[in-house]
């Protein structure tokens, strides 16, 4: 028996009933890959709630209605924008940058010729810090940077936090672990007490959306050498981590990495990749022979 | 500036998914090129009818990668014949298959339940021990009275020894006497004690 | 978490006390709590992984002196564990065991070939696995 919840403003009656929070969920989880259990329903309720009341529907139902068949998918989106949880900040579990420079680049270019292209895919990129992590850390501790054509891709399925990315304003909290001198060196500081990412980075960056469990959206990704792929699975159940980590597959070039979340392993997940230790931290590789 | 901007890289599949209609997806199933059986495996999940050809497919396929998108399309399909087609596999030597093949069947539980009673009398031990490996583990209300009934009924110690382990997960406490009874049925034999034991304590709460 | 990854491969001195540290990997959950039981009680430290992907990332994160391995287990079965094991210069000379329902003899030279130093058949006794243990990893105690 669900008790009532607490009111939390003029929405928090209830909109939908159980089995309506059923049905959005099912709807909702086929289109993201993101679950919710029964005790986020009040969570989602009042993000429907408002949903609700922006676009005037009548009910749950007619709303529900226009985010299924609406042909622009727009209302979806700004669904997904409100549910997704984007906190990030920058050089967030920052030992795996340090396997990126002195382990994985070395093994992934001893396979190239110089001026060869060496691509990353950071997503889900969120903010954008973690991209822009990557970059400093390249240009700060990667000696053969300058011998190689560096790509750095970075996608989200929050369109709204994508273009927070591409202005690159960050809060004092967001760069609380980042050094004085980097910070004079990459940002610029705001009146407003914010930092803004200098042009030279934001440029090199190059921002999409991308829902990983849409392969219309990720096919694109292709010769991939590292792909970051942080604190997403957590919110995803088996069947979505799977299916995830087969299209990681296909966008990875034979040889390339992924790095996923200090608490997430790819040993429940598939046995398509082979953990590698590289500078004292796991990450999974494409075997080279694996086409 | 080292780090060059460069756009995201193109489609690479001509055509799209949709215009590539079920029987040329069938024929790339067999194509020399393991992406694009890749690919065609992955779209064949629309055509359930398909089934089967995918399990002819994975009876001979060696890439692994091939197999896993086999696999997901057969769990999307999650029809009752995927499911049969699946289970012959658990009779497999290749343990890879097997064992892949297991872990599609767990996440199709309405497809597995009318093959269950069959694969838990199969005359081969091991099959009847990976169908309870997969009883342990797949979403199924009647899976803990399968795994009761089986250590009531099934005389061979590893199979009994699987069902115990799959209990200690998932058995309720009306369980406790059928575990009781194997114990003594399994006196003296050091890790059919010790594993009853630990469910038992488990299924207590403990 | 044990703090058990910063005890030393091969003991000089005083600090490490036990026979050695052992890698049980098996999806259930009775023979790995089994196999800790005998093996603890034999002075041996035990870690274990419910599958062949966690027992190789369980591996490459801290040393062992012996593997013990079931050879069915979900994601990545126990010969493909060792093979791909087998093939990685940090963990290529690791003692393992393989141990399986199978009792054919054809089962057998596919663990040997898989690259298992010894293989066993269950059910396993607790004195079988302790002698086997021995015999593979064993040092004497201190
Ligand atoms: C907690 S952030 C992680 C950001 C960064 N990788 C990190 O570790 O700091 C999770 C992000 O995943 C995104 N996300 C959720 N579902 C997604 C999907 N199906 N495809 C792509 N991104 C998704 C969310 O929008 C959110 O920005």
């Amino acid at each position: 028996m669900a008790l009532p919840k607490p009111a939390a403003g003029p929405d928090a009656k209830s909109v939908m009933t159980d089995v309506d929070y059923e049905k959005f969920c099912e709807f909702f989880y086929r289109k993201t890959g993101i679950q919710f259990k029964e005790n986020k329903k009040y969570y989602v309720e009042r993000r429907i709630a408002s949903r609700i009341s922006a676009v005037r529907a009548e009910s749950f139902r007619d709303y529900f209605t226009m985010v299924r068949f609406q042909s622009s998918g727009e209302e979806l989106q700004h669904l997904v924008n409100d549910m997704t949880v984007n906190e990030t900040y920058f050089f967030r579990e920052d030992y795996q940058f340090d396997a990126l420079v002195d382990g994985i680049l070395p093994a992934v270019v001893s396979r190239k010729r110089p001026g060869d292209r060496v691509r990353i895919w950071s997503v889900p990129c969120s903010s954008g810090e973690e991209p822009y992590s990557i970059a400093i850390t390249l240009l700060e501790r990667w000696a053969e940077c300058d011998c190689w054509d560096i790509e750095i891709l970075a996608s989200d399925i929050d369109s709204r936090i994508l273009s927070e990315a591409r202005a690159g304003l960050y809060s004092e909290r967001s760069v609380a672990r980042v050094s004085t001198a980097l910070r004079g060196k990459y940002f610029r500081p705001r009146p407003d007490g914010q930092f803004q990412i200098c042009d030279d980075l934001r440029e090199s960056i190059d921002f999409s959306m991308a829902n990983v469990v849409d392969r219309t959206q990720t096919g694109r990704f292709r010769d991939v050498d590292v792909i970051f792929c942080r604190n997403l699975l957590i919110y995803f159940d088996d069947i979505v981590r799977r299916q995830t980590a087969e299209m990681f597959f296909d966008a990875l070039a034979p040889g390339g990495f992924i790095c996923l979340g200090h608490s997430e392993s790819m040993s429940r997940i598939s046995p398509l990749f082979l953990p590698r230790k590289l500078r004292g931290s796991i990450v999974y590789q494409k075997p080279l022979s694996a086409e | 500036m080292v780090l060059v901007k460069q756009k995201t890289p193109g489609s690479e599949s001509p055509g799209g998914p949709e215009v590539v209609g079920r029987d040329a997806l069938l024929a790339a199933l067999e194509s020399d090129t393991a992406s694009d059986r890749r690919s065609a495996a992955r779209e064949l999940a629309a055509f359930p009818e398909t089934a089967p050809a995918l399990c002819d497919r994975l009876a001979v396929e060696q890439s692994p990668s091939v197999r896993a998108a086999i696999l997901m399309s057969l769990i999307r399909i999650g029809s009752p014949e995927a499911a049969g087609r699946l289970a012959e596999f658990l009779r497999s030597d290749d343990a890879t298959l097997r064992n892949g093949a297991m872990e599609a069947l767990q996440e199709m539980p309405d497809a597995l339940e009318g093959h269950v009673d069959r694969l838990l009398a199969d005359g081969d031990s091991d099959v009847r021990i990976f169908a309870v490996n997969i009883l342990s583990a797949v979403r199924l209300r009647s899976a803990p009275a399968w795994l009761a009934r089986v250590i009531r009924s099934d005389s061979h110690v590893n199979v009994c020894a699987a069902a115990v382990d799959g209990l200690a997960e998932i058995g309720g406490v009306e369980m406790l006497d059928d575990l009781a009874d194997l114990r003594r049925r399994f006196a003296g034999d050091d890790f059919m004690e010790f594993a009853i034991d630990t469910a038992s304590l488990r299924i207590r709460g403990r | 978490m044990s703090n058990a990854s910063s005890s030393p491969r091969h003991p000089q001195g005083d600090e490490v006390s036990g026979r050695g540290r052992i890698l049980v990997v098996d999806d259930g959950i009775t023979m790995r709590l089994y196999y800790r039981s005998v093996l603890e009680a034999a002075g041996f430290e035990v870690e274990e992984a419910t599958n062949g992907v966690e027992g190789y990332e369980k591996a490459l994160a801290s040393a062992f002196d012996l593997m013990i391995v079931d050879i069915n287990m979900p994601k990545m079965d126990g010969y493909a564990m060792l093979r791909a094991i087998r093939t990685d210069p940090a963990l290529c000379a690791v003692p393992a065991v393989t141990i399986s329902t199978e009792a054919s003899e054809r089962d057998a030279q596919q663990a040997l070939r898989a690259g298992a130093n010894f293989y066993l058949v269950k059910p396993v006794g607790s004195k079988e696995l302790t002698e086997v243990a021995l015999m593979v990893a064993g040092r004497s105690p201190r």
